[in-house]
């Protein structure tokens, strides 16, 4: 069985390796350029302040560089990589047998679907793991200094490319395409659906899961008017927007508003003696003068950078327990609900 | 005589469409059978309940004394269209079929690949309609299993592919002695390799038994015309049709028919089939077009 499951999965796997190939030797292609990089501005072996100041030029001239493209290239695929799992390889494994009939000569040899669907499901999503495993752990050492020098390997963009996550979303992601593929029982609208559903689990992901997963830190403190970032305001309307400096770096910002004594978010109105803008008038200070003695406070939910190896393992092991469940799920519909 | 597939009460239902309802029929085993029926009888799904395909919705089903399993390698099926990986090669069709039947029978499948004259290299999806369904019965047959089931194997072959194909069945049931079972709507299909017939109609078993049982026990009968109840009390009367003054009969028996009063003629199978698919018990069903 492991024979024909690899045979039949041959020309899928083939196609993936390649394009991992060509990512692969892109990152280890320009893996010097960024060593050279680090050690050109100092930033590697700094120590103390000088690390915050040669950390900013690093980051400035990595944007100019070709490895900034290779960078980019590389959150695109590991956010595309899952969904092309999903359709290419899981969505026709199920559904193509049911659509070309070959499922009545499968299923009248001497093994069981159980079986048979099990042995699949483990080649197709051992390989996928695998691959975005060899991707992402190769991704993550190369990344190391540009994410640590940016602080940002924590937010929801960098995060979900990071470390064990993307080894959990390929396996999920072929496992609902399988399972969708023998739902529907047609090819094409499996792969439809399964692109639909993977997306909308990245989607909800950084939105609504991993902020539950991560249990941000909430901080109310009274507003620094001096770490205003922004003042928005309407003139007509007088409604405000503040934004204040959320001054906790590399941590991942869930939450930062202005509120009002009550806890309320303040919309202002504003006072249109100090702050409305006019010819010849004094600027913002008045209007922050006036705003400091509003009893503003700052309220900020954030998810401190220490805590990405707590959230990649608690997200994977989300990711994981959904995997085995959907593959019980499809085990039980191949013996009972199929045909 | 032992039983290669009984089945009480058998019914199918997808949904609100019954495929199969209330079907009893006995199939013994050590024979070659065909199963003949109108499209719509319920062979099809028959046969895929029988090898553990479909789950039947109520009745008993046994095949060789159990209740059938997808996965056994005690039943053999040669699916509707005879199915094939069209991007695996012949060689990898053996192979799989290798891999997957601790049974199989490597030296059969490779003769029979040879004997029928199939390359070895070449890609399934580009074999002809008759070398397909002659690949899929040699992974069927390579598999060793005590019953073989076939459902239309042959409806979509052109008459020279239909006989070829025939007659490698029957060399494997006379080789392996395998049991088999055959589904088809042409009775000319089975007469060439069956020995026992089964009639379907609509979920109901017509008639069953030996062919040359069948064949000698029921007659054409012309005669003067007369009324049901003047006909000898042995007769099982299949089918009938009268004139004012003229009698024709085709009917069962099986002491000889010896009134003079009646011209008795043998009937060929076809005749007998169609006699019962058309006959007595309900309204006439048409056969489909022969291909």
């Amino acid at each position: 069985m492991t024979w024909l499951a690899w045979r039949q999965f041959r020309t899928q796997a083939i196609a993936g390796a390649a394009c991992l190939v060509l990512l692969l030797g892109a990152v280890l292609l320009t893996w010097q350029q960024v060593s050279d990089l680090a050690t050109s501005t100092g930033y590697t072996g700094c120590s103390g302040d000088a690390c915050l100041a040669a950390a900013e030029n690093f980051a400035d001239r990595f944007q100019l560089g070709l490895s900034h493209h290779v960078y980019l290239a590389t959150i695109g695929a590991l956010y595309l990589m899952p969904a092309l799992i999903g359709v290419f390889w899981g969505a026709p494994v199920v559904a193509r047998e049911l659509e070309t009939g070959t499922y009545r000569m499968v299923f009248s040899q001497s093994v069981g679907r159980g079986r048979w669907l099990l042995i699949k499901l483990a080649i197709g999503g051992l390989t996928a793991a695998l691959g975005a495993g060899l991707f992402s752990l190769l991704l993550t050492r190369w990344a190391q200094r540009i994410d640590s020098a940016s602080g940002d390997r924590i937010t929801p963009l960098i995060f979900a490319g990071r470390g064990i996550v993307p080894i959990g979303y390929a396996a999920l992601a072929f496992v609902v395409g399988v399972t969708v593929g023998m739902v529907l029982r047609r090819t094409v609208v499996a792969m439809a659906v399964t692109l639909l559903v993977v997306a909308g689990l990245q989607v909800a992901a950084p939105m609504v899961v991993r902020p539950w997963l991560a249990q941000p830190i909430t901080v109310v403190k009274p507003l620094d008017v001096s770490k205003l970032e922004g003042i928005g305001m309407d003139v007509d309307s007088l409604q405000m927007h503040l934004r204040a400096e959320a001054d906790q770096p590399g941590a991942w910002i869930v939450a930062n508003e202005v509120v009002t004594s009550t806890g309320a978010l303040f919309v202002g109105p504003a006072d249109a003696e100090t702050c409305l803008p006019r010819p010849g008038g004094t600027g913002p200070e008045r209007c922050q003068e006036w705003l400091s003695t509003q009893n503003l406070s700052q309220k900020l939910m954030y998810v401190p950078g220490s805590k990405f190896w707590t959230l990649q393992w608690r997200e994977f092991g989300l990711l994981v327990v959904l995997t085995l469940v959907l593959t019980l799920f499809s085990l039980w519909w191949i013996r009972r609900r199929l045909v | 005589m032992t039983s290669a597939l009984i089945a009480e009460n058998l019914t199918k239902r997808y949904g609100r469409r019954t495929a199969l309802s209330g079907c009893t029929l006995d199939i013994p085993a050590g024979h070659v059978v065909g199963l003949v029926g109108p499209n719509g009888a319920g062979k099809s799904t028959l046969l895929q309940l029988a090898c553990g395909l479909l789950e039947p919705t109520a009745g008993r089903l046994e095949v060789l004394g159990e209740r059938p399993s997808s996965g056994s390698p005690r039943v053999g099926f040669v699916a509707q269209d005879t199915p094939v990986y069209g991007g695996l090669t012949v060689a990898e069709h053996l192979r799989m079929g290798a891999h997957l039947n601790p049974s199989w029978d490597r030296p059969l499948a490779e003769r029979r690949i040879a004997q029928v004259g199939l390359d070895p290299t070449q890609k399934a999806g580009k074999l002809s309609g008759g070398q397909r369904a002659q690949l899929a019965l040699t992974v069927a047959a390579a598999k060793r299993p005590d019953l073989l089931l076939l459902d239309e194997p042959v409806a979509a072959l052109d008459p020279l592919a239909r006989r070829t194909f025939l007659q490698s069945l029957m060399e494997l049931a006379v080789e392996q002695g395998m049991s088999i079972v055959m589904s088809s709507h042409l009775v000319a299909d089975l007469e060439r390799v069956c020995d026992h017939l089964i009639v379907l109609v609509a979920s109901r078993v017509r008639v069953a038994g030996d062919v040359e049982e069948l064949l000698a026990g029921h007659h054409r009968l012309v005669g003067p015309r007369r009324d049901p109840g003047e006909l000898n009390a042995g007769w099982t009367v299949v089918d009938e049709s009268r004139t004012d003054v003229q009698s024709t009969l085709v009917v069962r028996s099986t002491a000889p028919i010896d009134d003079p009063s009646w011209q008795a003629d043998r009937l060929d199978l076809e005749d007998i089939v169609l006699a019962y698919m058309s006959g007595a018990a309900g309204p006439a069903r048409v056969l489909e077009g022969q291909r």
